[in-house]
């Protein structure tokens, strides 16, 4: 990502593990590619697997802003991404048994104050506790969530789910007729393995723009809040909460606002989802998504935003890639294999590299206060090789 | 069915949620962590007394309609999930070096690994135990109670467990170190005692009995993977409601949120029953207080009683 | 009150009550910190003097009894809202802010940054750039004037314990104190940057802030603090300056009481 931003700086102070991962996502994209190519992975496919990458990297810099930047251990990021889902599904679904029909920039908006109301009704009583009760006490009210979703039948048709959702952009001029519109393409680099560029395909292009909108933005406005004054107020009530109310910072305000702008990033990727899916249901509120997020951020590095993104691509890989086993070589179910590998990366996480793979590395400053502008310089050591876990308590 | 027929439901349940909540709040204070892997350990226990119970058969007699047998793989799956506790916290806890929320994040990918390995052995389904079902105890139905032999082997078994863990802390050097340190785990280092001994027995007890907790739970409702994590919030509700680090707290909360669980219906009765003006919140509380939302009540009791007396209903109030 | 001892109290302590359990931390403590002086708080261990601090400062609330900061009722108040009236705090053991530089560290002392409000990031980016530069230059003059300007960019976890409490001055000064509590300047501090701290904590006091502070190393109190307020079982002894305290002899039991 931050080669989008300043290519030219970018490059120059790469850290030794961000030039091992930067190989190891280049080389993995050209095996896709060359996969495409030669028709063995299907390019709608591929873009499929693309939205599902930006929507745990959603998920993740969500997450970030909550654990990474402050330290709030919240086990309800399953639920903020469900009422995502839901408010835009129950909006727009012809499925839908309260409203239905709408345009998704409805669904949008519905979904993002939904998930604004939840983040205050779940943040009030618990940002008050200790570290770990925040924890239990979010993954409980993550769970009285789930229950209403789908006890609750008057509203959410219960465990039957909603369908019949449209995909984004329909309604929207030009956008809307795009997929149809655009001609069927045939495409044989190898010969003998055409590949087909149809329909489907230009669908999965608008929802592969959808989250590279959505996650670059959310990216953007991280970036600038993680080295602004405010995350600096962050960041210290993460490692020294007193410290930071000694100094006069608001600490609860501060803590509610990391705590729903990671909200509504959830939500967002639940937005995102039910666009996605065309489907939602019960089982997306599953507490699994949770920790699927987690995983991300912890292997990503907590506090970095590259860190989430490059997680959410490691949690796809993980996802699809024991459903491919499965078809391909080994006959386990996924869903077991799939929740042991999630396991064992906590595990060797906190293990091997309790700051993750990409721990923010560099001086937190605004920029153009550092010196009369230019990028931040590295200090001579990593300032961030801090140990697993949060501050004391 | 009556109120002394929820009673003695909830008087069952009640009995596996102890059983969960005692190791529970014992790792939480001596350990010093969150254990989110403590529902899973339940859930080793259960699975391992299933494939004892398969291999040995019923061995003869039975006891309250239960093969001797059955005592036999409860004992193992008792053992299995202690070992296991204890094999985790040498390979993995002990060599850690993170904070209590380090080892609680740990704990999460331990519980899964723990579910992942089950579940591939044994697949997703639910299963039960291979003994014969049970018809209530026909002197007590005309009370309106309808409970098994079974379930008086679990109440009674917990009983039993409980009863000799009292007496173990009460009496024995080990049980007078274990409630220091979970006390004050700080005093009690300095005092000379050896902490990591005690922290050792800690995770034996506390995973035994969750191990004993799970088998009655499979043999209370049926066995499935994600049996114990499905528990693990309703036995922390219990533990919090208790007070963390206190045992007894533990025991009274185990069955203070065992007890509410079960008699949830009943409740919704009583709610039906009253006058509750104005309509509207008449109809959201009687749409609320039903069986789908019995496990979420407990977890708003716990979230209330974290807001309003962090330390317990029995501890000191808020500092 | 008149309107002349308002105005030359700048902390006013009144009759504070603290017990934890049954036990009296606190016990009808009253004294007064002077505009323009540096106060010493001394007392055997367990005297109660840094739950006075935590009382003072918003961190507990008392059981009775009233805190005024400049005039104004702070009792019961949070810490960040008595900070706001001009009261800042250090603590005992420095506090290290993981994954930041000194400079970076420091940045976090100023009150009222426009940065501060998230909407004003992306509002009037300008205003938190320009205040952002102006907070840097300040911090970087003080991190001069305390000859520790070539920490700047050192991660804030890699400094010794003595150049964190130095930094911990240095940061409570972005935050514009009127008074300042100090919970041991010097515990664990080398003599050389001991005296450096001392001379600092004069100089500020020269350019008028108020200290309050707590020091368990006598010869450094004895020659900074005047007065210097005495405490034993959570009620003030006696208070004086230094020469009077020294030959009390009631200090002098509750010394060797105490078994210090």
């Amino acid at each position: 990502m931050s080669l989008l931003d300043d290519p030219k700086a970018a490059f120059a102070d790469l850290t030794r593990p961000e030039w091992w991962v930067l190989g190891v996502s280049v080389a993995f994209l050209l095996f896709l590619f060359v996969a495409m190519l030669t028709g063995g992975l299907s390019p709608t496919y591929f873009l499929f697997l693309v939205g599902l990458a930006g929507m745990y990297a959603l998920l993740s810099f969500g997450l970030n802003a909550q654990w990474g930047f402050t330290g709030l251990i919240n086990f309800s990021v399953a639920a903020f991404f469900g009422i995502g889902a839901y408010g835009t599904a129950l909006m727009t679904a012809s499925g839908s048994p309260i409203a239905g029909g709408f345009n998704p920039l409805v669904g949008l908006a519905v979904a993002l104050v939904v998930a604004f109301v939840l983040a205050l009704l779940i943040g009030i009583p618990t940002l008050r506790l200790r570290a770990d009760y925040l924890a239990i006490a979010s993954l409980g009210l993550a769970e009285v969530v789930r229950l209403i979703v789908l006890n609750e039948r008057w509203l959410t048709n219960g465990s039957a789910g909603l369908r019949g959702i449209p995909g984004f952009f329909v309604g929207w001029p030009v956008l809307s007729t795009f997929p149809e519109a655009m001609p069927g393409l045939r495409l044989e680099v190898v010969p003998g393995s055409p590949v087909f560029l149809e329909t489907p395909f230009w669908q999965a292009s608008l929802n592969g723009l959808l989250v590279v909108a959505f996650a670059g933005g959310a990216y953007l406005v991280l970036r600038r809040a993680h080295r602004s004054p405010w995350g600096r107020v962050l960041r210290t009530i993460r490692s020294d909460e007193d410290l930071a109310r000694a100094l006069g910072k608001n600490t609860y305000s501060f803590k509610m606002q990391s705590f729903v702008l990671g909200s509504l990033i959830m939500a967002l990727a639940g937005v995102f989802y039910a666009h996605l899916n065309l489907y939602v249901g019960p089982g997306d509120l599953d507490p699994i998504t949770t920790f699927y997020a987690w995983v991300a951020v912890i292997l990503g590095g907590s506090g970095s935003n590259r860190g989430a993104l490059f997680g959410g691509v490691v949690i796809v890989t993980i996802r699809e890639g024991t459903r491919f086993l499965n078809d391909v070589a080994l006959p386990i179910d996924p869903a077991p294999l799939r929740l042991l590998l999630i396991g064992v990366v906590i595990v060797a996480v906190m293990r091997y590299r309790p700051q993750g793979v990409l721990p923010p590395q560099r001086e937190l400053i605004w920029p153009s206060a550092v010196d009369g502008g230019g990028t931040p310089e590295t200090p001579d050591s990593g300032v961030r090789e801090r140990k697993g876990g949060g501050g004391d308590e | 069915m009556t109120v002394l027929g929820y009673l003695a439901n909830g008087l069952v349940f009640s009995s596996i949620i102890v059983l969960g909540s005692i190791g529970l709040s014992l790792v939480y204070s001596i350990a010093d962590f969150a254990n989110f892997a403590h529902g899973d350990t339940m859930t080793i226990g259960a699975y391992s007394a299933l494939v004892t119970f398969g291999a040995v058969g019923g061995l003869g007699g039975a006891v309250l309609g239960l093969p001797y047998g059955f005592f036999l793989a409860l004992i193992v799956g008792i053992a299995v999930a202690a070992v296991v506790a204890v094999a985790t916290e040498k390979l993995i806890y002990e060599p850690l070096d993170v904070d209590s929320i380090g080892l609680l994040i740990t704990s999460i990918g331990i519980a899964f690994i723990y579910r992942a390995v089950i579940q591939i052995r044994f697949g997703s389904d639910f299963t039960r135990f291979d003994v014969r079902p049970l018809r209530p105890i026909e002197a007590l139905v005309p009370y309106g109670v309808r409970i098994t032999l079974h379930d008086v082997a679990i109440f009674g078994s917990a009983v039993a467990l409980v009863v000799g863990l009292h007496v173990l802390l009460q009496y024995t050097d080990l049980g007078r170190k274990m409630r220091a340190m979970a006390d004050n785990p700080d005093l009690a280092r300095v005092s000379g005692i050896r902490t990591k001994r005690v922290k050792l027995w800690t995770w034996v007890i506390g995973a035994g009995l969750a191990g004993a907790g799970g088998v009655f739970l499979g043999l209370f409702n049926q066995l499935a993977p994600r049996m114990g994590f499905n528990l693990l919030l309703v036995i922390f509700a219990a533990v919090i409601l208790g007070g963390i680090g206190s045992v007894y707290g533990a025991m009274a909360g185990g069955f203070l949120i065992g007890m509410i669980n079960q008699l949830t219906p009943f409740f919704s009765n009583v709610v039906e029953a009253l006058p509750i003006r104005p309509n509207w919140l008449a109809t959201l509380i009687e749409n609320l207080v039903t069986i789908e939302y019995a496990n979420a009540i407990a977890f708003v009791i716990m979230v209330v009683v974290l807001l309003v007396r962090p330390n317990g209903i029995a501890g000191e109030g808020a500092t | 009150m008149s309107d002349a001892d308002t105005e030359n109290v700048v902390l006013r302590v009144d009759d504070l009550q603290k017990s934890f359990g049954g036990l009296a931390a606190t016990d009808h403590a009253t004294f007064d910190v002077e505009r323009g002086t540096i106060t010493g708080l001394i007392g055997p261990n367990g005297a109660g003097k840094s739950t006075i601090f935590n009382l003072i400062s918003g961190f507990y609330e008392p059981d009775g009894g009233t805190v005024e900061v400049n005039g104004t009722d702070v009792t019961g108040m949070e810490p960040y809202e008595v900070a706001e009236r001009g009261l800042v705090r250090t603590f005992q053991t420095p506090r290290k802010l993981e994954g930041m530089t000194v400079r970076e560290a420091m940045l976090v002392g100023p009150r009222k940054q426009p940065g501060e409000s998230f909407l004003t990031l992306f509002t009037s980016p300008g205003t938190a750039a320009e205040s952002e530069s102006a907070n840097l230059a300040e911090a970087e003059r003080i991190l001069a004037e305390f000859e520790i300007d070539h920490l700047a960019t050192q991660p804030a976890t890699d400094i010794s314990g003595g150049q964190m409490k130095l930094v911990e001055l240095a940061r409570a000064m972005l935050a514009e104190p009127e008074v300042l509590l100090l919970d041991e300047p010097v515990a664990g501090v080398n003599p050389t940057l001991a005296k450096k701290l001392k001379e600092q904590i004069r100089r500020l006091n020269e350019q008028g802030t108020t200290f309050l502070l707590i020091e368990h190393d006598m010869e450094f109190v004895m020659d900074l603090a005047d007065p210097i307020v005495v405490l034993d079982q959570g009620h003030v002894l006696t208070e004086g300056p230094p020469h009077s305290v020294r030959n009390d002899q009631r200090v002098i039991d509750a010394y060797l009481g105490g078994g210090a």
